[in-house]
């Protein structure tokens, strides 16, 4: 299960994502963060590529959101929507995944930065992982 | 949570948190704001975060926040802190994302009735010649050497390739570049962000304006400045795009890994800080620096650009001249008073803008004797100002005053009030030619969604911390 909503914010955008393990979240929070991002992907093969990422953080909430940023810098740059295509390693401090990306011609939100603010992970009372994530736009 | 019982006031436009509110604070926290804007403050976790701010290490005499405040990532926006130099912390959160956002303010030799024929023409010109909108790439296109020097050299180096005149150059804060940046410690990823970029406005609140002066309130030091009723003068709004945004990504995770060596704690990782003198601290001041040289460059840039619309059209006025440029996203070496004495200090400034007064030996000459020439653009559609540095900043405030109108409404409430194509017939009726990427998201940035700039400029003001000089009202605005 996983979950993301995005949520009122005065400047900027506040993500909130959930789910019922870690891979989940990270997985949420990618998609999350792709909704805000926006812009049409080009669907055809020659366009797609793969490529590994891996993050290693002092705790779960530096690791997800510097995963992300390593995620918005690529996609930045390259001008691509990544999404997550295998999970390898996954745990509090450390995450490696192949990432599947799609070239889009234009994103509709400039995305700034993922920032630390209101990021913490907990698992919530249902035993799922949660985190606010605000994105600067 | 912080309410009014919490706030001392030590003026009718200046409150203060004392250090007995959290045994952490090191200074007290102060607030510049009115009565009947306290409410709006109070209302988000601005102060909140002003105080985690005064608990950081080397931090000098207190922390402080602008009228426009709101709440942002570490510092508020609006923020103001000075920390010891070299030993006190540096802070990217202080600064923020978007390093050297800034505003710039162009004079032209011509009054509105000159302009109003061809303000629709004008209008269009701007919007397909100046790029705007998400992440749209300019004219030039940035090798790896290139983008090194641009970032050694900021402005000057587009004044050296032919984007300017060396005049230009004095009437930029710091003269349009900053001298400890180093290229070395920029990321091949911001970069590759930025390679791009230059000469282009990006999206958000970034903008081109054309306004007429519409009111002026000190008439001595607007003929120095050169301003005059109804003249039309042109405003850019931008920063250092996508590779400062990646400098700040880069830099605080590097200082989140490595803070706890130098024995910091902060109550929010977004105030992630190092001592400046530590390698990690030298490190990001001339990232920064880097990253800041690369807007002046970028709105040096975007001035050619717009001066090669202007001569176009108007080829027997051509003149815009700089009246100044200012950065609102910064951290600076300077000196300031402390109790008795003069210390040096990294002031950061979030969202507020340096104001040097009279005498300041930065200034050109013809701005010795007024104070520094200090640009407010306010939302969407309302007026800007320009104010002038004062004694009463240097006293108080660092030499510091606000950057701009300050929001109070999400993008998306802002969005369920009015559609984009609304907004638009009504901005039109008012007279205001809006050139736009995005007729959707125009809603974000109206008027409503952020306080009134009037009641931010009268504060400062009242503070003596910047003074009136001239009003200004949009006729073009182009945006992303």
């Amino acid at each position: 299960m996983r979950y993301f909503r995005i949520l009122p914010h005065i400047a900027d955008v506040r993500l909130y994502v959930k789910g019922d393990s870690l891979r989940q979240l990270f997985i949420a929070a990618l998609e999350g963060m792709n909704s805000i991002l926006g812009g049409s992907t080009e669907k055809s093969k020659a366009s797609a590529v793969f490529q590994e990422i891996e993050v290693s953080s002092q705790d779960v909430t530096t690791l997800i959101i510097d995963f992300l940023s390593e995620v918005l810098t690529r996609s930045q740059i390259l001008k691509y929507q990544f999404s997550m295509d295998e999970i390898y390693e996954c745990n509090e401090r450390y995450f490696k995944a192949r990432l599947l990306g799609c070239r889009v011609s234009a994103f509709e939100e400039d995305v700034k930065a993922v920032t630390y603010h209101e990021a913490n992970v907990i698992r919530n009372r249902e035993g799922n992982y949660e985190t606010t994530i605000v994105f600067d736009v | 949570m912080i309410t009014r019982e919490h706030l001392v006031q030590r003026s009718p436009v200046l409150w203060e948190i004392p250090m007995s509110f959290r045994s952490d604070m090191r200074v007290p926290a102060l607030l510049f704001t009115s009565e009947a804007m306290l409410g709006e403050v109070l209302d988000d976790r601005s102060l909140e975060q002003l105080v985690n701010v005064a608990t950081l290490p080397g931090i000098r005499k207190a922390a402080m926040v602008m009228p426009d405040v709101h709440e942002g990532y570490g510092f508020p926006i609006g923020g103001v802190a000075a920390l010891s130099y070299p030993e006190g912390v540096i802070s990217p959160g202080g600064i923020g994302y978007d390093i050297n956002c800034g505003v710039r303010l162009l004079k032209s030799t011509l009054m509105y009735i000159d302009v109003k024929p061809y303000l629709e023409t004008l209008a269009k010109r701007l919007f397909c010649t100046v790029p705007s909108g998400v992440g749209r790439g300019g004219k030039l296109k940035l090798g790896k050497d290139k983008i090194d020097v641009v970032l050694y050299e900021g402005a000057k180096r587009m004044v050296k390739d032919g984007y300017g005149v060396l005049d230009d150059l004095k009437y930029i804060e710091s003269h349009g570049v900053l001298e400890k940046a180093d290229p070395n410690v920029v990321s091949n990823e911001a970069k590759q962000r930025g390679h791009d970029q230059l000469g282009t406005i990006g999206a958000g609140n970034h903008f081109l304006e054309v306004d007429k002066i519409d009111e002026i309130f000190d008439e001595q030091i607007a003929e120095a400045f050169g301003l005059s009723h109804n003249q039309i003068v042109v405003l850019i709004h931008t920063g250092s795009r996508g590779l400062g945004h990646q400098v700040a990504t880069d830099h605080m995770r590097i200082m989140n890994n490595v803070m706890s060596s130098y024995g910091i704690k902060v109550p929010d990782r977004e105030l992630a800080c190092v001592p400046l003198n530590s390698s990690e601290g030298m490190a990001y001041f001339s990232a920064m620096a880097a990253a800041a040289n690369f807007a002046f460059a970028n709105r040096q840039m975007i001035t050619w650009e717009v001066r090669q619309v202007w001569s176009h059209l108007f080829p027997s006025s051509p003149s815009l001249e700089i009246l100044y440029d200012v950065a609102h996203n910064i951290a600076k070496i300077e000196e300031h008073k402390v109790d008795d004495h003069i210390e040096r200090l990294i002031v950061h400034r979030k969202g507020a803008t340096r104001a040097f007064p009279p005498g300041n030996a930065e200034l050109p000459d013809v701005y010795r004797s007024t104070g520094q020439p200090v640009l407010i653009p306010g939302s969407m559609g309302s007026a800007s100002y320009v104010l002038a540095g004062t004694q009463g900043g240097r006293d108080v405030s660092f030499s510091s005053t606000c950057h701009g109108a300050g929001r109070r409404m999400s993008r998306h409430a802002a969005k369920k009030i009015v559609k984009g194509k609304k907004l638009l017939e009504q901005m039109t009726e008012a007279g205001i030619y809006v050139e736009t990427g995005s007729v959707s998201g125009l809603p974000e940035e109206a008027q409503f969604a952020y306080k009134d700039i009037h009641d931010v400029v009268e504060v400062v003001d009242r503070a003596g911390i910047a003074k009136k000089i001239a009003r200004l009202h949009p006729v073009i605005v182009v945006k992303g």
